[in-house]
Formats: C-alpha cells, structure tokens, sequence
C-alpha cells in the first residue's frame, strides 16, 4: 500500500511523541491491570484463612441475621451477607466502609457455631488486591483533583496519547506491513528485533488496544462527557433521580434471606449470587445491593453484575443483567459490553489468561517503545545525549521500578502478618520505597546497570514469593499459612522469576559484549565496582 | 507518482492543527452524540440510552483530532473543523426547533 511521503513523515512524529510522553505511565497502568484481572485470587492468597469464620447453611443466615442485629447497632443499620468460600457468612464495617479504599477499616466477621451460639471476630481487611488495582487506575499517582483521583485523570490524558499513538502507529506501518508482518528478525541487531516485536504485537492485539484506549478515557472524563450532553438534553434530566420514601422502615421488617433469593434468581437466571449488602437499613432510603455472577457472559463489574432492590417493598432500582423478561432496554447489553470489553470478564478461566497476557504485552509494548526512542537518538560515541541517559533511566527506573517495587510487596505479604506490621500501610511503604530507590540507583549508576540489578532483584524476588510458600508449613510460627500449597501464584511467581534472570542474563551480555556507543554498553571503566564474571549469572 | 512541491506537502502546525482537532472535534462528536441522542433509534427516552451516548462521544473526538494533522495547514484544520461545527449544530438546531 502507497501512502504519500509526507504522511507518513507526520504520522511517525505522532506516534513517536505521544508514545514518548505517555509510554511510562501507560506501563504501570497495564502490567498491574494484568494483575488486576486476578484481584480475588491475589486478595485471598494474601489473606490468612484465619480471617475467615466457618460458613453455614443457607437455612441458617436468618438466625445468624437476628442474632447479630439484635447485638450489634451497626450491624443494625448495615451488612454483608457472603455466599462463596471465601469471606465469612456475615460482615459489617465496624470502622469505615463504603467507596474507595481505606487502609485501616475494621470489618467484623460474624458465624454460628453448630450449636447456633454467635461467633463474631474484627479484622483489617487485606487492601493487597485493592492496592494492585489502585496503582492500575492511577499508575500510583497520588493526589486528588475535584472528587476524581489526579492519576485517573493523569492516565486518562495519556490514554488520549495512546489512542493516537495507535492509529498514528498502525498509519505509517501500512506500507510495509504485508512484507514485514511475521518478520521477527533476530539475526539484524538488538534493536531490529525490538522494532519487529512492537510492530508485531501492536498489530495483532490491536483491537484489545483501542477497547483499552477508549474505556480508559470514559472512565476518567464521563463526568466531562456527561456535562456537555446534559446541555443537549435541555430540560430532559440525564438519569432519572430516586423517589425517597415516606414510611421509614426498621430492620426487624426484613424479608426472610430465603424470599431475597428467589427473588434475585428470577432476575438474573443463570447466575450465582455473590453476596448481598444491605444498608441504611432504618432510614427512609433502605438499600439491597446484590452481586451475581457466571463466569462466562458479559458482566457490569470486573466479577459481578449489580442488581439493586428496596429491601422491604423489593422493587428494583437498578440491574445490570438485562433480559427479554426483566429490564429489556436495547442500549443496556451494550453499554455493559464495552465495561466487560475492559475487564475481560466474560470468556471463563482461559479469557482471564489471556486478558492477563495481552495486558503484560500491552506494557512490553510500551517499554520496547521507549528502547527505539532511545535508539533512534543514538550517537556513534561512547556517551550518549543527555536527554538520552534521562529518558535510559526514566525508562528503565519507573517501568522495572514499579515492578520490582509491587514484587516486593508480594513477597513481604506473608511476613509483615508475621511480624504484625500493619498490613495495608506496609505495602504502601514498602511499594513506594523501592519504587524511588529504583529510579534514584538508575540516574545514579545509569540505566545499563540498573536494567540489570533490577532484573537480578525481580528474579531473586519471584524466587522468593516461592521458597516463602514453600516453608512456610515448616515454621510453626507461620500457623495460619499451614494450609498453604504451592499453587498456580507460586507457579507465575517461578516461570517469572526464570524469565526475569534470564533477560538479566541477556541484558548483561549486552551492557560487556554488545555495541560500545551505546547507552546500554558497561565497561569496567565507567563501573568500577562490577567486573563481567560478577555480572553474567 | 509526482514528486509533490514544499508548500503541496503537508505542514507541521503542531500547535494549532492539536488545539483544531481536540476542542473543535470535541465540539463536533458533542453535535452528533446529541443528534444521535434525540433522532436515534429509541429516541431520547430509554434510560440506558444516556450512557450509550456518553460512550460513543470520545471514539468520534479521537478519530477527528487524529485525522486533523491530514490538513495541510493548522489555519486549513481551524476552517474546515468550524465548518463542520456549524454544520452540525445547524442541523442539531434545526431538528430541535421543528420536531
């Protein structure tokens, strides 16, 4: 395909400024978005099962419903009813609570015994899985613009980039793209191979990209969105605003669970439910939010569907299971197609795997990005343009940083329970700690080294994740990890812990016996401290 | 194919060929969601609709800002963005005052 000289000259300046600009962030955003896409796996595997009371038949919950309202005021006005393995039968926010992330909430755990006696036990709730997801949404940027995180809005501007980057990308690469296609041509040079795979990997999960690209743009400026068209819809209110209720209720008028149940898998048959959370329970506005699930359609949130119920007269306000019987608006499965497009929620195990996959090659993408930057600006001298070595150390330090920093978080879950830190703020210590150091080792020593050390620390770490599972039966101390096997995390942790000392090993080879004018090339020169054998494994 | 001359060939104009495309494209997909939004299938009433027409705003604003660096010149993007602009409001205008 032809395509005129000066198009394509415009469209690789495009390409390469929005790229340069907003790769980084857009690194942290999709490895730890691969993560994300397991944050109940993650939340459960840091959690100890100690946290967890015994379930209890389903016949059971109205007792245990009574027991502890009459008990507890706050469990009076507000609870959680769970119905899968993992989370006690009941709970309900001693402290905190609602929207956002919290890190020292107190959520209380409520049971019967055999004997219908009422077990209740307070509990911090693990913030690991939410953490993870946090750093997805923000890249780990904190402050707060308006009501809306600063990092969302951040990354929303880059997504921006992004998608310009995108079909700028795929513009200038029209005209060689039948030829080059499945070339991935290792014999030409490191950085040949670097320009094969981004295009490669670009291209084939294009779609992926621009579902990406867009979600992540309406999730940081709908409000923005929503304001201009409420000015085309005049009069006409955007969203239909709730009646509030003259009768207050109380919570002794609750239905039976039972009546709850069969209510809800009418509404959405074929799913599962999750949990039910009920709220300001004596108050003019009672709520019943339920979470359901299936595995294998499409759904509103990452794992469930939402339906919203008054808890006393059981009219629905809101569902996001759509039906020909039930809630048949057209627009509906649509909308919530382009939320399930995002969250790849909706193809089983194997959809998950694979979001998992096209969300760690999204961030490879983005990193290779950066290398061809830096190696379009290469000069055939030893030293290397300033602006080169920021960007070398800006690369290397922020994108392996944020790795190496969450890594560690892993690896430490298990110990800070065992040395009682404070769970939650440790890993946010912790993360931001390494995350510095990273960057600060990187403009210090520069980035050839600090590409390889960090890799060397994230393989040693992985192992770590691995050999902490593996005694962890072995040390009495560590009680409540007893139950736990080596499992598929252990599994990721081992086959990432492989590839990360082997590209240390690869990048270690480069830095002594690849190109010397190159921002990557070590001597022991300019690096008294490390000699060759010291450094290939 | 013919060599094209300095001034036949596409210009930078970063700035203003930018600032055209995301305020003046931001402007135009608000015209067409908002068309869409009261003549489109359904009307304005379904409620699910709202959000629909939130979400296709940005893929349009996005798909114009990118296109805008085809104008040869960022003076070219400022006229022809606008007229577009005129257009469609016109025809958003129209629409509302006699439906």
């Amino acid at each position: 395909m032809r395509i005129r000289g000066d198009i394509l000259r415009t469209y690789q300046s495009v390409h390469t400024w929005t790229g340069i600009v907003a790769g980084l962030v857009l690194f942290i955003g999709f490895y730890a978005g691969s993560l994300t896409v397991f944050k109940p796996e993650i939340t459960q595997w840091a959690t100890p099962t100690s946290e967890y009371l015994a379930p209890i038949e389903v016949e059971k919950y109205d007792a245990l419903i009574e027991q502890v309202t009459a008990k507890h005021q706050k469990a009076a006005d507000g609870f959680t009813l769970n119905f899968h393995q993992q989370a006690s039968p009941l709970t309900w926010y001693e402290s905190g609570g609602g929207r956002g992330l919290r890190l020292d909430d107190s959520l209380n755990h409520a049971t019967l015994t055999q004997q219908d006696e009422l077990v209740t036990q307070l509990a911090t709730p693990n913030e690991l899985g939410n953490l993870i997801d946090l750093l997805h949404r923000t890249a780990g940027i904190i402050g707060e613009v308006g009501h809306e995180d600063l990092g969302v809005i951040i990354l929303g501007i880059a997504a921006v980039l992004y998608f310009l980057a995108l079909v700028s990308g795929v513009i200038f690469l029209l005209p060689t793209l039948v030829k080059n296609f499945f070339a991935l041509r290792s014999n030409k040079g490191a950085s040949r191979f670097w320009l094969d795979s981004h295009n490669l990997v670009g291209i084939i999960s294009l779609p992926f990209h621009l579902i990406i690209a867009w979600t992540v743009i309406v999730f940081s400026f709908h409000d923005v969105f929503y304001g201009g068209l409420g000015l085309a819809y005049g009069d006409k209110p955007l969203f239909e605003r709730q009646a509030k209720a003259e009768v207050a209720y109380s919570v002794n008028n609750l239905h039976p669970v039972d009546k709850y149940i069969k209510e809800v898998n009418q509404l959405a048959q074929g799913y599962q439910i999750k949990s039910m959370e009920f709220s300001r329970l004596n108050s003019k506005a009672p709520q019943l939010g339920v979470q359901v699930t299936n595995p294998d359609v499409m759904k509103r949130g990452q794992d469930a569907d939402y339906i919203m119920l008054h808890p006393y007269t059981l009219k629905v306000t809101y569902s996001s299971v759509f039906s020909q019987e039930h809630n048949s608006d057209p627009y509906g499965p649509v909308v919530k197609s382009f939320f399930a497009l995002h969250f790849g929620n909706y193809g089983g195990e194997a959809g998950r795997w694979l979001y998992f996959v096209m969300g760690l090659l999204g961030a490879f993408l983005f990193y290779g990005g950066n290398l061809l930057w830096l190696e379009k600006r290469r000069q055939k001298q030893t030293t290397q343009s300033r602006s080169n070595r920021v960007m070398a150390a800006l690369t290397v330090g922020i994108c392996l940083g944020s790795v190496l920093a969450l890594v560690s978080a892993l690896l430490a879950s298990k110990w800070f329970y065992l040395m009682q830190v404070q769970i939650n703020q440790g890993y946010v210590y912790l993360y931001y700690a390494i995350f510095f150091a990273a960057i600060i080792f990187c403009f210090i020593k520069g980035a050839a080294l600090g590409a390889i050390r960090i890799q060397q620390l994230l393989g040693t770490i992985c192992m770590g994740i691995v050999i902490t599972s593996v005694i962890a039966p072995l040390i009495p101390a560590l009680g409540f990890m007893q139950h736990l096997a080596i499992g598929g995390f252990e599994i990721v942790a081992l086959v990432f812990a492989m590839a990360f000392f082997y590209s240390a090993h690869k990048t270690a080879q480069r830095a002594y016996y690849g190109e010397r004018n190159s921002i990557w090339a070590l001597t022991p020169n300019t690096v008294k401290d490390v000699t060759p054998q010291q450094v290939t494994i | 194919m013919t060599r094209l001359s300095a001034d036949q060939k596409i210009q930078p104009h970063w700035w203003s060929k930018t600032l055209s495309g995301s305020i003046l494209g931001l402007s135009l997909a608000f015209a067409f969601a908002s068309i869409f939004a009261w003549y489109g299938p359904g009307g304005i009433e379904p409620s699910m609709k709202t959000q629909f027409n939130m979400w296709i705003i940005s893929p349009i604003w996005l798909l114009v800002l990118s296109f805008s660096f085809l104008f040869k010149t960022g003076k070219k993007a400022f006229l022809y963005l606008s007229a577009a602009n005129i257009v469609a409001y016109s025809i958003f205008l129209t629409l509302r005052w006699y439906l």
